[in-house]
């Protein structure tokens, strides 16, 4: 766990760049540090390596005190990512990777070995080993910034607006490509980005900062969505934050019914304006109306990984507002009506509120 | 010179090879020791700039200054301490100007260490002489022997000058022909200068290969 005691950061002048911050980061899970220039996140990160020393307050790794070790050896036991990368434009790849354990003072097969074993872990393909930084492109090169950071297998990882010199498709497998390291690696994360978007995606746990380094919310992305402290907050997550927070609802519980599924020139149930049509092997063709038969197009959702979002989604590019069920073979499995969603939407609401201690007076201001 | 006498007599070269010979391996000495030399100094004098820079700008004028000085001037002002057509006479001058290009050769190169680049190396846990060794010397590499090749390349033209003193390598052969009015030593000279300034500019262009393939790759993608 890392901890931040009522850290303030003032430089000469009177700059305050982090003001009494107090917060705690939990082992294992990926805290984001979000805000505007000048919010003093990147500040922070730093102080937990000592690239910065607070003005007052303390940093506390697992109860020790940052400034009692000496930087380089508290450096070399944490990752760390910055955002060009940071690599080491004279070294191969694979010596780029293996810069941690060189200075901890493997010998260089056992490095180059651990090294290899990471480009693969970060999907890297091995023939890049023996190339220079400039001839990856700029997702290989942040692939190989991460790989360095946990070269050493540091428990902690600090990553500075790692992905945002890379274009959105790119930034988007780049982020997904964390999550999954992560669940099986299970590191301390510091994560900072200007982009609410990546931090609600990344974050177990969210902290907005604003212009001064004032934490302005310290909270989980549910209920970052469901209830910002204050106008700044609220500002920052931006539009649609009812629509986003859908997201972390999964959609696995949702009423399917079967019997709206029906072969090429089946018969619909009795009362059914609507059906899916389906292939021999199950697969959607289109919605069939009752009145006179065409097929209009659909939208579908995987239950087994899929959130509301997802079915609500799915259920907008239908003609009469129910989203298909698929399974992994994009066979129907089903079909979500509109009665369906709307129970589950209003229940996702409501449970919102409470998880984020709204009272009903905020909640009427928020849906006004 | 008479009309009669031709460009070149090669009986003349032929006859005087084992002296040519000498002047050729006496430039090339007085010529790139003074470029060893000024690399030598200017990698420590190059790092305190690049680590305070307000040594820079001083150490820069400086610099400039010797380097408008006459050589021909200085070689005369030598004279009286390492003595008339010495080595030493012409090696001293010609280091200095190798030093006028060497040390903002240095400061060049080590400011061009990407920022980014240097505090990754911070943040891995580098101590600074690692740092220096490790990552920002040879990243000031290519720009360094850009420096170097100027420095070699002028010190070996700069050798000539010495002929006024008697020490002159190769210039020596511009003297004996224009006392004699006699072309073929001064075309022979000319060619031999600048046959050694490129080869000891395409040395320098190989190790430069040799040493930083990765900064080949990049000016070639």
């Amino acid at each position: 766990m890392i901890t931040f005691e009522a850290v303030t950061k003032r430089y000469p002048g009177g700059t305050v760049a982090v003001d009494r911050l107090s917060l705690e980061v939990p082992t294992g899970e990926i805290t984001v540090f979000v805000g505007p220039s000048g919010c003093g996140k990147t500040t922070s990160l730093r102080m937990i390596n000592r690239m910065i020393d607070p003005t007052e307050g303390r940093v506390l790794i697992d109860g020790r005190d940052v400034r009692e070790i000496d930087p380089p050896t508290l450096r070399r036991g944490i990752g760390y990512v910055i955002q060009h990368g940071g690599l080491f434009p004279h070294r191969r790849i694979v010596d780029n990777i293996a810069t941690v354990p060189y200075l901890l003072g493997w010998d260089k097969k056992k490095a180059r070995g651990r090294a290899r074993e990471l480009m693969e872990r970060v999907g890297l393909d091995g023939e890049l080993a023996d190339r220079y930084p400039f001839q990856l492109s700029g997702g290989q090169q942040q692939r190989v910034g991460v790989a360095r950071a946990l070269a050493a297998d540091p428990p902690v990882l600090l990553m500075d607006e790692p992905f945002s010199a890379v274009d959105p498709v790119v930034r988007a497998s780049l982020q997904d490509e964390l999550l999954r390291l992560q669940a099986e690696l299970r590191k301390t994360i510091v994560f900072v980005t200007h982009d609410i978007d990546e931090a609600i995606k990344l974050g177990d746990r969210v902290a907005v900062l604003r212009v001064g380094g004032h934490l302005a919310q310290h909270a989980t992305p549910p209920e970052l969505l469901a209830a910002p402290a204050d106008d700044f907050v609220r500002a920052f997550l931006g539009r649609d934050r009812g629509i986003r927070l859908l997201s972390f609802l999964p959609a696995r519980d949702l009423l399917l019914r079967r019997d709206l599924i029906v072969p090429e020139g089946g018969r619909a149930p009795e009362g059914a304006d609507w059906v899916v049509v389906v292939d021999e092997e199950r697969r959607p063709i289109g919605w069939r109306a009752a009145w006179n038969g065409h097929l209009t197009g659909f939208g579908t959702y995987r239950p087994e990984h899929d959130s509301l979002r997802a079915a609500l989604d799915a259920a907008l590019l239908s003609p009469c507002g129910a989203a298909i069920a698929v399974d992994d073979e994009g066979r129907a499995e089903g079909v979500v009506t509109r009665d369906v969603l709307d129970v589950a939407l209003v229940r996702a609401a409501a449970d919102a509120y409470s998880e984020g201690g709204h009272t009903g007076e905020e909640a009427a201001r928020e849906a006004g | 010179m008479s009309s009669s006498e031709p460009l070149i007599r090669w009986s003349w070269i032929g006859r005087n090879w084992p002296m040519i010979w000498d002047l050729l391996v006496d430039n090339a000495i007085m010529a790139l020791l003074p470029a060893l030399f000024g690399l030598i100094l200017a990698l420590p004098i190059g790092l305190a700039c690049a680590r305070w820079r307000f040594l820079y700008q001083p150490t820069f004028g400086v610099m400039n200054v010797v380097y408008s000085l006459p050589s021909l001037a200085v070689f005369i002002v030598l004279i009286p301490i390492t003595g008339l057509a010495e080595r030493a006479t012409v090696i001293i001058p010609l280091t200095f100007y190798a030093l006028a290009v060497l040390i903002p050769a240095v400061v060049d190169g080590l400011t061009s260490v990407p920022d980014h680049v240097r505090q990754a190396a911070d943040a891995m846990g580098f101590r600074p002489l690692r740092r220096l060794i490790q990552v920002e010397l040879p990243i000031a590499v290519p720009v360094v022997l850009a420096g170097l090749r100027v420095a070699t390349v002028s010190s070996i033209s700069l050798v000539s000058v010495g002929a006024l003193i008697g020490r002159g390598g190769l210039g020596g052969l511009f003297i004996t022909g224009w006392q004699l009015r006699f072309p073929t030593p001064i075309i022979v000279g000319i060619v031999l200068v600048v046959l050694l300034a490129v080869v000891a500019d395409g040395l320098l262009v190989l190790a430069q290969r040799l040493l930083t393939p990765w900064a080949r790759a990049r000016s070639a993608g």
